[in-house]
């Protein structure tokens, strides 16, 4: 490993005294003179048409300042991504229960409350679709009868409620299927998850004298936020200031607009500050969580193990909207192998839902679940051991990758190995207690991303980026630029930022901070130091080539005692030739990066209840280096615990006729506590990126892959039984046991059928 | 609703206020008081955050409502830290990396603070009992853990 002066040593996050001393300001902590509060009015039915709403009760209660509803908004529809299919407010039609139809001001939030309950909307019910399956079929009931009229469609398949599809073909699969020497097939069903932030979405909105609008966020994308806030309120972007708060986590769910327009329009209606808070149920109800997955998997291979053909149908609900759309990339249904045919879909259909949001690399723990699911059961079916069987096919230096890229080095092989090693793999425990393993892969990050820093007087450094800090992002930065500027981490400023101050960068999520703006901000950090060191061999006299930057000061590398500090140095550029030393860097992709994580479960399995007992807990990943390791092991250990609950817990309840969320709150969906941990180990090994600062890679998103697979897996070698249905709750692995559960269980036939005539595929 | 008068102490400080019968203490730290470092996930008494000290023991303060709080000693994260510097257990979050997103943060600290005054000495299992109603996302608990543990090693040996 190279020698760092910063890296690879743990610092405390630049933000924790604030945050244990409650010092730190979250959206909901914004209180402003004169400051109303907003309650949102949800839609009660599935699909219908408004046939009126009459607010004039609610205004007249005293303490109401305004009303809106979805006429007031200008009639513009917007989107994530290209398709524009969604209003800000609900208007004419409601696509789900849970949709805002109406927002109130006033002058306390008990009063907003009692004045939604005095809006009456009377509705004309259209038919509903809930199930995703359903959906697909001709005949289904039509989510957006009028989608092809939208803005951005341009989507062509036949089906009425299929707004996307992602697909990735290489070789002749179906050639490749005829000449394997097994070919087999499974589906596989993960459930609805909520990202279960603990801060409730909130914000709150004031138009400045000047008329400009200032949005207090709690966002992971202000730049985001800010654009498609000018464009659903139709107003210049440079009318709007966003001022990202701390975020009180975010997993993906608050990359966008969320209610931010509903505070803005009423504070433009009143001149006076509104703010909104959610509630915990609205929390669930409201925003866009993730839809259950329904992944088919059909795979070729020869007596030795070898794979070589892979087909993947994966069926994403999208809810009423696409939203985030269905997930992170099509590759995902081939796994971590280098697999020569195959041919991957991933469609999105819409029901009458909330629409979908993000969750930590949305999409790829479901296919994870299946893929390695399917893997173990191909090895046990072939009579291999798991992992050989998984070295076997793992793809490798040189390899190309789904997306085109030549697979670069990587620790995939030694995280393998690390498992083996710690577990003792392959190993015999006692019926009941079992072990599973699942190997889990992702991308590191990128995307635009700019950073600024300028160098005091006193040789500390302010930098600035756009970036909202998410799992002390804030703190890897700073080590970056201390490390390449050689002064310590409590030598660097982090500059708190909005969207007029700092330079644009995209969003905050997919793993992307520390890698693409970790890169920029090494190069802005490199900027400033070459400026440093052109000024000192100037004032010094001596080749540039021939100092060092170390320790705050700028010295001559034969004779180190002759040098500047960073201070003087800093001092002198205000009057110099060239002016303060200010270092810049923008970039906007960087190569392909792949993360890489081997994880193992052991459990134990009472029989006579199915409860399933997770004892154990093992995690390898290749991190690149560890920019912060106590900050790196943090993310580890906390994605794998949300990968847990999502394994064995979580759930979230859809009313089967209605689309409504039937279980919105921490009573009743069921996220990780401390005393449900196993003992849980984070282990890590190190082969550098190519590209990443100082060789760091993506690090956030695997760790929550694994869990779901790995103890399905372990779940099989305690007891016997396939579970191919997340959560894997003790009901569900019972019923298995008592054989309530087939193991063949195709929960899709006649809708694969039906997608591959609308492709062409077959007759 | 009418405000009624109340009168209690909060981080060392005798308050006198008006206050909605139907508020709950954790929105009159807030609203009324701008003690904002207590916070709300819920409001429904199952995630933790909003936990302060009120008579030596931690609750959630989103349950109590503020009146049957009447001249009670409250403390809330802010009363923490005494001129000397941090109290022993935001120090340790602090070096064990405890704390992420933070916003779980203080109502942790406080659960943690109030459970060691009677559990000095107490076992990993003791810890997890003790945050065992407040919800973290972020960390998956094995860092507060280690702080909490941390904590009770350096509280000992201040109290010997
Ligand atoms: S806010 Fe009180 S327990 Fe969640
Ligand atoms: S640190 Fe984010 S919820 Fe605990």
């Amino acid at each position: 490993m190279a020698d760092f002066q910063v890296l690879e040593q743990s610092h405390p996050r630049v933000d924790a005294w604030e945050k244990v001393t409650g010092q730190a300001n979250y959206a909901g902590d914004v209180y402003l003179p004169g400051m109303l509060m907003c309650k949102i009015l949800a839609s009660t039915r599935s699909h219908a048409r408004i046939i009126s709403i009459d607010t004039s009760k609610a205004t007249a209660l005293p303490g109401v300042r305004a009303v809106i509803t979805g006429y007031d908004f200008p009639q513009i529809r917007f989107g994530s991504g290209a398709l524009k299919d969604r209003y800000i407010m609900a208007r004419d039609i409601v696509y789900y229960i849970g949709e805002p139809v109406a927002a109130v001001a006033a002058e306390d939030e008990i009063t907003a409350q009692e004045a939604i309950g005095l809006i009456e909307v009377e509705y004309e019910d259209l038919g509903a679709v809930v199930d995703p399956l359903t959906a697909l079929r001709s005949g289904a009931p039509s989510v957006h009868p009028d989608l092809e009229s939208y803005e951005g469609y341009g989507f062509t398949i036949e089906g009425g409620n299929i707004c996307t599809l992602l697909d990735a073909d290489r070789g002749d699969v179906d050639q490749a299927f005829m000449e394997a020497d097994h070919v087999f097939e499974d589906t596989f069903r993960s459930q609805g998850i909520n990202q279960g932030f603990l801060e409730p979405m909130a914000c709150a909105a004031n138009v400045e004298a000047n008329g400009r609008l200032t949005i207090w966020a709690s966002t992971q994308g202000p730049y985001q936020v800010r654009a498609q806030l000018a464009s659903v309120l139709d107003m210049p972007l440079s009318n709007i200031k966003i001022i990202p708060m701390e975020l009180g986590g975010g997993f993906g769910a608050k990359l966008r607009l969320a209610f931010e327009a509903f505070p803005a329009l009423l504070s433009m209606r009143t001149g006076s500050p509104v703010k909104l808070i959610n509630t915990r149920e609205e929390v669930f109800t409201l925003n866009g969580p993730r839809h259950p997955v329904t992944n088919y998997i059909k795979t070729g291979v020869n007596n030795d193990g070898t794979i070589i053909a892979r087909e993947a149908y994966t069926i994403f609900d999208v809810g009423a909207y696409l939203g985030a759309g269905p997930n992170s990339g099509i590759g995902h249904g081939l796994g971590a192998y280098n697999i020569p045919n195959f041919r991957l879909r991933s469609y999105g259909a819409y029901t009458n839902k909330v629409y979908v949001g993000s969750y930590r690399a949305s999409g790829v723990a479901d296919m994870t679940f299946a893929v390695e699911s399917h893997m173990d059961i191909i090895a046990h079916k072939l009579g291999m051991d798991p992992l050989d069987f998984r070295l076997k096919n793992t793809i490798k230096e040189g390899d190309i990758a789904v997306n085109g890229s030549r697979v670069p080095g990587n620790g995939l092989e030694q995280t393998l190995a690390a498992i083996k090693e710690r577990l003792g793999l392959p190993k015999e425990l006692p019926d009941g207690h079992g072990v599973g393993i699942a190997l889990c892969e992702w991308r590191s990050g990128t995307g635009p991303s700019t950073a600024s820093i300028s160098v005091n007087e006193d040789g500390t450094a302010s930098l600035l980026t756009g970036s909202v800090d998410i799992s002390g992002s804030d703190t890897s930065l700073a080590s970056i630029a201390a490390e390449v500027m050689g002064i310590s981490i409590g030598d660097i400023i982090v500059a708190s930022r909005d969207t007029d101050l700092a330079p644009f960068t995209g969003p905050s999520g997919g793993s992307r901070i520390v890698y693409s703006q970790g890169k920029a901000v090494q190069m802005a950090a490199e900027d400033a130091r070459d400026k440093l060191l052109a000024l000192a061999a100037d004032r010094l006299g001596v080749p540039q080539e021939a100092l060092g930057c170390a320790g705050g000061r700028v010295y001559v590398h034969d004779n180190p005692p002759q040098g500047l500090t960073l201070g003087q140095l800093a001092s002198a550029s205000v009057n110099s030739r060239t002016g303060p030393i200010v270092g810049n860097a923008s970039l906007s992709t960087l190569p392909y990066a792949p993360v890489f994580s081997a994880q193992a479960a052991e459990v134990e399995v009472d029989r006579a209840t199915g409860q399933v007992k997770l004892t154990r807990y093992v995690q390898c990943q290749d991190v690149g280096v560890a920019i912060n390791p106590m900050a790196v092991e943090g993310q580890l250990e906390g994605g794998a615990v949300q990968g847990i609950g999502r394994a064995l817990t979580e759930d979230m309840l859809f009313d089967q006729e209605t689309g409504a969320v039937r279980n919105p709150s921490f009573a009743s969906y069921l996220m990780p506590l401390a005393l449900d941990l196993p003992e849980l180990e984070t282990l890590m090994v190190r082969v550098p990126s190519e590209d990443g600062p100082f060789g760091a890679r993506a690090v956030a998103e695997p760790p929550g892959f694994g869990p779901p697979a790995a103890i399905a897996n372990a779940i099989y070698d305690a007891v016997g039984v396939r579970i191919r249905e997340l959560p894997l709750s003790g009901e569900r692995v019972l019923a298995a046991l008592q054989g309530k559960i087939s193991e063949d269980v195709a929960y899709i036939g006649d809708e694969l059928d039906e997608l591959k005539r609308a492709e062409g595929l077959v007759a | 609703m009418q405000k009624q008068p109340l009168e209690f102490t909060v981080n060392g400080r005798r308050r006198q206020l008006l206050v909605a019968p139907y508020y709950s203490l954790l929105d009159t730290l807030r609203d009324e008081m701008q003690l904002t470092g207590t916070k709300k996930g819920c409001d429904e008494g199952d995630c933790g955050a909003c936990t302060v000290i009120l008579d030596g023991k931690p609750v959630t303060s989103c349950l109590v409502l503020a009146h049957s709080a009447r001249d009670a000693e409250i403390t809330t994260v802010e009363g923490l830290a005494s001129p000397d510097g941090l109290h022993a257990v935001q120090q340790a979050f602090i070096e064990k990396g405890g704390l992420q997103c933070g916003y779980c943060t203080p109502g942790l600290i406080m659960a943690a603070v109030g459970f060691l005054q009677d559990n000095p000495v107490p076992s990993e299992e003791d810890v997890k009992f003790a945050i065992g109603g407040n919800l973290c996302r972020c960390t998956g608990y094995t860092k507060v853990i280690e702080a909490i543990m941390l904590a009770a090693e350096t509280m000992r040996e201040q109290n010997s």
